[in-house]
């Protein structure tokens, strides 16, 4: 199972489309957690940043927070600058930014985690 | 961070969100089948909020040149309008808006296209804040001298930051967008504008459960019947 969390819907539907299968689209952090500690752990989490309720981040540190949760791989999708971060530590392998990724910068990730 | 610069950087990164969303779904059309009309009408809704947002931009120097007529509007034909331009896009999003009209006097002084953007940025502002399968209320009614526009989502609390500038009357630049992520500050910060440009009182409302945003417009006198 892959996560896609991403309060714009549109742009969830787009990542969801290259995905294809075996995929849950969230449009807040609170729900994807709830669905990890009900269904268990996802192979892989797409993760926009701005999003309604807690943040990208507080997501971040939440997972980071569970040594299971702690090794979930998670590629991060936003529209900021987060370049020169070094996010590793909290299980992010990939920072990808809207306005320059393309569907087979998506495909690569989910053939590599799936 | 001068301020003008900080507003400049919040609206470049609200007005960043559409395109990129327009790139992903033009790469999706690209092999797309079943999807196609779906795609495409999304193409068109994200393209139109954007190119509207870069209006009321516009719009936005624009005041500064007094370009906008004061005269009477009908609230009420005000608010069908803009209701009926967003339907579809509560209807995808699977909310619903309700409509309350209480308000006697039927004309105010603002100006048409100004007063219907504060609307529309609210309206907005609500369902992008809303969950799937709530409702949004628009509601029109009298307020002494004068006439009050609110909107009410169910969605989660205002920040405080946001509402203290809020209660201070209206904004002097488009919101952080640490403070209100998505696409609603540059919204509030072109109502606000629109609205004190009017001479009319912006405010919001902290509900347990949700926001009002309301904006309280004068009576025409010049066409009053009452």
């Amino acid at each position: 199972m892959i996560f896609i969390i991403d309060d714009d819907r549109i742009m969830a539907n787009c990542i969801a489309d290259v995905v294809q299968n075996d995929y849950k689209v969230f449009s807040n952090a609170i729900d994807a957690m709830n669905e990890i500690s009900i269904s268990g752990l996802p192979k892989l989490i797409f993760l926009d940043i701005l999003l309604d309720g807690p943040d990208g981040f507080t997501f971040l540190n939440e997972l980071a927070s569970y040594t299971d949760t702690a090794r979930i791989p998670i590629v991060i999708i936003t529209s900021l600058d987060l370049d020169n971060r070094d996010l590793a530590m909290y299980g992010v392998v990939g920072i990808l930014k809207k306005e320059k990724m393309t569907p087979q910068d998506i495909k690569d990730y989910v053939d590599k985690y799936e | 961070m001068d301020a003008e610069v900080d507003g400049i950087l919040v609206a470049a990164h609200e007005l960043k969100a559409p395109l990129a969303v327009l790139r992903q779904l033009a790469f999706v059309l690209d092999g797309a089948t079943l999807h196609d009309k779906r795609i495409k009408k999304d193409m068109i809704n994200v393209s139109e909020r954007a190119i509207k947002q870069v209006n009321d931009l516009v719009k936005v120097r624009r005041l500064e040149e007094g370009m906008f007529v004061m005269e009477p509007v009908a609230v009420r034909e005000v608010c069908d309008a803009v209701s009926y331009e967003l339907r579809y896009l509560f209807n995808e999003k699977q909310q619903s808006l309700k409509i309350h009209y209480s308000n006697r006097s039927r004309l105010v002084s603002a100006n048409r296209e100004l007063l219907y953007s504060v609307i529309y940025n609210f309206l907005i502002n609500a369902m992008h804040y809303s969950d799937v399968e709530t409702e949004t209320l628009l509601s029109v009614k009298d307020s002494g001298e004068r006439v009050k526009v609110m909107v009410r989502d169910f969605g989660p609390a205002l920040p405080i930051d946001v509402w203290r500038e809020m209660k201070r009357g209206w904004i002097d630049k488009p919101l952080s967008i640490a403070m209100r992520p998505g696409s609603s500050g540059l919204g509030l910060f072109i109502a606000s504008r629109f609205s004190r440009y009017m001479g009319a009182n912006v405010g919001a409302i902290r509900h347990r459960d949700g926001t009002s945003f309301f904006v309280e417009l004068p009576v025409s006198k010049q066409a009053s019947l009452f």
